[in-house]
């Protein structure tokens, strides 16, 4: 049996303690308790005390600590135990981690996503791990019938100095998880950290490397069918009819049938999107089955024509989103921007007179930027195992936020949301993909139909035809410039299919007196999604792009001219709402100058180019280092310099900017989808082309800003950076600029202005 | 039933012999470490070793394992102390860890025919394997540690 | 002329598309080509039943079909210029840069038969598959893409580029699986641009008039 406390204090404590959680502390339903119990996660360990919802503790002192969120390769599950073992005093090599359920009474917001885990962790964490300590030391004292202020501890040890006693804290969790928990324990200096600061070894590094179960494709349950879905091959088709009478045939198949999505007038919450609303499921014993007897399905599609979406309004209500019919073709689809692009926008933001300065410019600089649509290719495809009875439901697999899917999964299947069960797997990938859980509600509705447990399973032209894309973004980037080539405006004018990607707030408005941002948008029925760092993965390539070209029409160095500008930003700020801290921003172009030896002897020996940008709360700068391999640029090696506050895990740390730098250079070089006739031309890695081995750097040398401000995240900031970066490299390589990503596509030729 | 030696055990197994040694092993056999990325030969996910070679079970049918000896992640080491593993772990190589396995099956092989592999040769065996995290660097380094640890006698192989 | 191809290293052993009529193979004896001052053909010692009758013009014209095969997709992807083979019917580089290896079968973890199996993988963009799937080895690399159809002609006539072949080995050779493998790429890849029939065709026609190279 598990010990769980209950009591009001502890409760009023987790409602404090998940801040970020807002609304969801609602009530404990005491889910959690029956949940382990039927995992049998705690089979082999009878008394677990709980104090606070992420600590456990034996009273043969097994210590365990819960992880809240979904692990996509971010290393949460590293990460944020390590706040909790830090302040709860620890050995962390002693500890056990178990990723939570989807709890988020006990366990907080519980999303992947937003480079917000650390940044939503930290101090709630922090707190549940020094009020663990101080109610272990509670009960100690109460043992000892000594003063609580005369104890210490070290190591998962209680000590009382004077009575030369000692303990280790499995000999109090009973009775310190009976201690209501103390409010407002003052966590560590950060300056006395010995866990947190110091890199920790994934985890699940050994589970990982000897093949274990981990993911949701590994997921095994008794009587466990797989389904495949069918799903329309254009965007802009539906389903007309089909004939399963050969698929049924097959061995090993159960069952064909179709499932609706939402039905009509379901209101959409942000991350219910969903592509194709009806879609076939194949059901049989295998999956090698279900994919032959799937090829066997005879299908007729149709014209969806306009489809009228009702989605959730921001602040309340409802509203009608018209999705149009249309089959686009790429071409066609940039035929529309430049059309979209020369009409009035919708005005982002305006400092000064941005008209008038560029009617009395003397130079104009005018440069359009292009991107193409990005498939998120998580290398496991989407899937997730579902058992749906009329009393309940229980969902196993990879999912970025259990707690954005469950109340869509409750109004779908009409149950209670405390009689659905989501239990995370560690997740093959995410990038954002996993934040929608279409994937999840199919498997649902696909098991109840089936009435059996059931686990369906994406293949890869399932997962990158199925759409929830970083949109196709452009944007037009105008800079005046004085006979002095000073430079006295700015204008951005970014549009997109079906949403452009402009963060007017964001430098360089702030640095800038005459300024002007607007946006525009494309209806479309091809779906996005939030893509690795949204709108910043596209902003940092154009914006970064432009200010390399324009420090070179102003006769500048491309570090110098921004930390010009950051500096005009600092001592005379323009305008309201500029997102970023100038001093950091200029902090790792700083940092980033002195590593990479700007101007230095590497100069002479690498086509070099610089990028920096803020964004999810966290600064990123890089060098970029190009040499011709093969008559191909490659870049050789990559400068990064990174400043998200505390740095919590410094190898782990390092091994996200690389690997956030590599992927950087893959989707700018190579990465892009297109379509025809609202077909995907790319459906898997033969044709939609993943940096590889030989096309990775030989080093990405990275180096953290030291302070002691919170932490924020890393799986997003260092990416976007990246593009701006190699374009800037590869134009002095090549002597051309690059405006239309991928780079390795057909760039358009740019009159010089 | 067919009979099938992996990782030095018989099993026997009830599928088509058509049926990629990919979903035998994950469907049949129940040892899901070797994983499902692409079902093309595209992304290396689904490597093991059959004979000694490191083939892509997601195209391999189960008839061509038939009378070898198929090696999958699991039965790489017996207690996970290969030193491609001990390497993987030192320099803590994973993100998601998803291609991890058929990254390290790769290695392997590699390894086996090249003590002392430069980057080129790391190149040419591991352009096959996808890593859509990009620990590319740390994959190279740890096929240099690796081999530099069998070189010394570390590890079981 | 002889001397320039001869000293280039482009070398095979591996006819992959070259068929010829097995009739034709059992009645040749002894045999072997060495070339003539005007780049044809002569026999040395036969007693096959179809001694070639010179004929330039035919056999020009003959192997200007030959060779529209012989640079097609089908046939030109695994005899590249480079080390890698090429893939695709647009013959882009092989994806993950496969290396052809001493034997011409692949390196450590990218061996050709690792992904490619001994028949055709079901489905679009799936590996095709032959039982001795491979690239010509590293000492007779037999490079089709970039040869002109002279060049081409030449080479595929000349010993010292055939891996030392006689006609009845390198009949011989020409007639295993692999080659008939260009006829039957697997889905979604176009076919040669003619019929193995006419292809075979054209190619005894060119050898039998004389194996003329064609002038550029």
């Amino acid at each position: 049996m598990e010990k769980t406390n209950t009591d009001f204090t502890r409760r009023a404590f987790l409602k404090a303690s998940a801040i970020a959680g807002g609304g969801l502390l609602l009530h404990f339903s005491g889910l959690a308790k029956s949940v382990l119990a039927e995992r049998g996660i705690d089979a082999a360990s009878p008394e677990w005390n709980e104090l606070t919802g992420y600590i456990k503790i034996t009273s043969d002192n097994i210590i365990k600590i819960i992880c809240p969120n979904p692990e996509f390769g971010q290393n949460v599950m590293t990460s944020l135990p390590m706040v909790v073992a830090e302040e709860l005093d620890v050995d962390w090599k002693k500890v056990i981690v178990e990723m939570g359920p989807h709890d988020n009474t006990k366990l907080g917001p519980q999303f992947t996503g937003g480079s917000n885990s650390m940044r939503m962790y930290w101090k709630p964490l922090r707190q549940a791990g020094a009020s663990a300590r101080q109610m272990l030391m509670q009960a100690a004292a109460q043992n000892w019938a000594v003063p609580v202020e005369e104890l210490t501890t070290k190591a998962g040890e209680i000590y009382h100095v004077k009575s030369n006693r000692k303990g280790v804290y499995g000999d109090f969790a009973a009775k310190a998880s009976g201690i209501p928990v103390p409010k407002d324990v003052n966590p560590k200096n950060v300056k006395d950290f010995n866990i947190v600061r110091h890199s920790q070894k994934n985890v699940e590094g050994t589970k990982i490397v000897s093949g274990k179960p981990l993911f949701g494709l590994d997921y095994k349950h008794e009587g466990m069918l797989i389904a495949m879905p069918v799903h329309p091959p254009a965007f802009g088709l539906k389903l007309k009819s089909f004939d399963a009478s050969q698929t049924l045939k097959m061995p090993g198949i159960k069952d064909v049938f179709t499932i609706k999505l939402y039905e009509d007038g379901f209101e959409q919450g942000g991350f219910d999107t969903r592509t194709f609303n009806v879609i076939l499921a194949v059901v049989g014993k295998t999956t090698w089955e279900v994919m032959q007897a799937r090829k066997k399905l005879v299908v007729e599609w149709e014209p969806a024509g306009d489809v009228t979406n009702t989605m959730q309004g921001r602040g309340g209500g409802k509203r009608e989103v018209i999705v149009p019919g249309e089959l686009e073709s790429t071409e066609k689809q940039m035929e529309k921007m430049r059309e979209y692009a020369s009409k009035p926008a919708q005005l982002l933001r305006k400092d000064g007179d941005p008209e008038t300065a560029f009617k009395n410019a003397a130079q104009i600089l005018e440069r359009t930027y292009n991107a193409p649509f990005l498939a998120h290719n998580c290398m496991e495809p989407m899937n997730f195992f579902a058992h749906v009875t009329d009393e309940k439901a229980l969902l196993v697999g990879p999912l970025q936020a259990p707690g954005w899917t469950q109340p869509t999964l409750a109004k779908v299947l009409k149950l209670p949301a405390d009689k659905i069960e989501i239990q995370m797997t560690r997740m093959g990938g995410g990038f954002g993909r996993r934040a929608y859980g279409h994937y999840l509600i199919e498997a649902a509705l696909i098991s109840r139909q089936a009435k059996a447990p059931v686990k369906l399973i994406y293949s890869r032209e399932d997962d990158t035809t199925y759409g929830i894309y970083r949109p196709m973004y452009t944007a037009t980037y105008r800079a005046a410039l004085d006979e002095n080539k000073n430079l006295i405006a700015f204008h951005v004018k970014g549009g997109g299919i079906p949403e452009h990607a402009i963060a007017a707030n964001r430098f360089p408005a702030g640095a800038i007196d005459h300024y002007l941002a607007e946006g525009w948008e494309i209806p479309s029925n091809i779906t996005i999604g939030a893509f690795r760092a949204p709108r910043s993965n596209f902003n940092a390539a154009a914006e970064q792009s432009f200010l390399d070209e324009l420090a070179e029409a102003m006769g500048k160095d491309p570090i110098e001219m921004r930390l010009e500008l950051l500096k005009r930003a600092k001592e005379n700020p323009v305008g309201k709402n500029n997102e970023y801290d100038v001093d950091r921003y200029a902090g790792v172009l700083k940092l980033v100058k002195e590593k990479s030896g700007w101007n230095g002897a590497e100069h002479k020996k690498y086509s070099r180019g610089v990028a920096a940008y803020f964004c999810h709360n966290s600064y990123a700068a890089h060098v970029v280092d190009i040499t011709i391999k093969d008559g191909q640029p490659y870049v050789e090696r990559v400068t990064s310099a990174i400043d998200c506050g505390i740095v919590i895990n410094p190898d782990a740390a390092t091994n996200m900017v690389q690997g956030a730098v590599i992927d950087g250079i893959g989707n700018s070089l190579y990465g892009g989808l297109t379509h025809k006739d609202g077909v995907v031309a790319q459906n898997n890695f033969h044709s939609y082309r993943i940096i590889r081995m030989h096309e990775a750097p030989k080093s990405v040398d990275v180096h953290f800003v030291q302070n002691d401000i919170d932490p924020t995240g890393l799986g997003e900031p260092p990416f976007p950076p990246v593009f701006g970066a190699v374009a800037g490299a590869l134009y002095k390589a090549t002597g051309k600029r690059y405006y239309q990503q991928p780079f390795t596509s057909p760039q358009p030729v740019i009159p010089t202005v | 039933m067919i009979a099938l030696n992996i990782n030095k055990k018989i099993y026997h197994i009830d599928a088509d012999p058509e049926t990629p040694l990919l979903w035998v092993l994950r469907d049949h056999v129940g040892l899901v470490g070797t994983k499902f990325g692409c079902g093309v030969a595209q992304c290396g996910a689904c490597v093991v070793h059959l004979n000694g070679e490191a083939v892509r079970s997601c195209v391999t049918k189960l008839s061509r394992a038939v009378g070898k000896k198929v090696v999958t992640i699991e039965g790489l080491s017996e207690k996970n102390d290969h030193p491609l593993q001990k390497a993987w772990l030192e320099l803590d190589v994973s993100q998601c860890g998803y291609c991890q396995a058929g990254q390290i099956m790769s290695a392997a092989v590699l390894l086996k025919e090249n003590k002392n592999p430069t980057d080129q040769d790391i190149n040419d065996a591991m352009a096959g394997n996808i890593c859509r995290c990009g620990t590319y660097l740390r994959i190279r380094e740890a096929i240099h540690l690796a081999s530099e640890l069998q070189r010394k006698g570390g590890g079981n192989s | 002329m002889n001397k320039q191809i001869s000293n280039r290293r482009n070398y095979s052993s591996n006819f992959r598309l070259l068929i010829v009529i097995g009739l034709l193979c059992g009645g040749i004896g002894i045999m072997a080509f060495t070339m003539n001052k005007d780049n044809s053909l002569k026999v040395v010692k036969s007693n096959s039943l179809s001694p070639i009758k010179k004929d330039s013009v035919t056999s020009v014209k003959a192997f200007q079909q030959v060779y529209t095969v012989l640079m097609s997709a089908r046939c030109m992807n695994c005899h590249p210029s480079g080390n890698v083979p090429l893939q695709g019917d647009d013959s882009h580089l092989h994806t993950m840069l496969p290396q052809r290896g001493i034997d011409g079968k692949g390196v450590y973890a990218m061996k050709c038969a690792n992904c490619h199996q001994p028949t055709n993988t079901a489905g679009l963009h799936t590996p095709p598959g032959n039982p001795n799937w491979h690239l010509p080895p590293a000492n007779m690399r037999m490079v089709f893409q970039g040869r002109t159809p002279r060049q081409l002609a030449k080479q595929l006539i000349d010993p010292k580029q055939n891996g030392h072949k006689d006609l009845k080995k390198l009949i011989a050779h020409a007639d295993d699986g692999l080659v008939l493998a260009g006829w039957n790429p697997g889905e979604g890849r176009t076919l040669p641009p003619m019929s193995h029939a006419a292809f075979k065709k054209a190619w005894l026609t060119w050898l039998n008039t004389g194996a003329f190279a064609p002038a550029k």
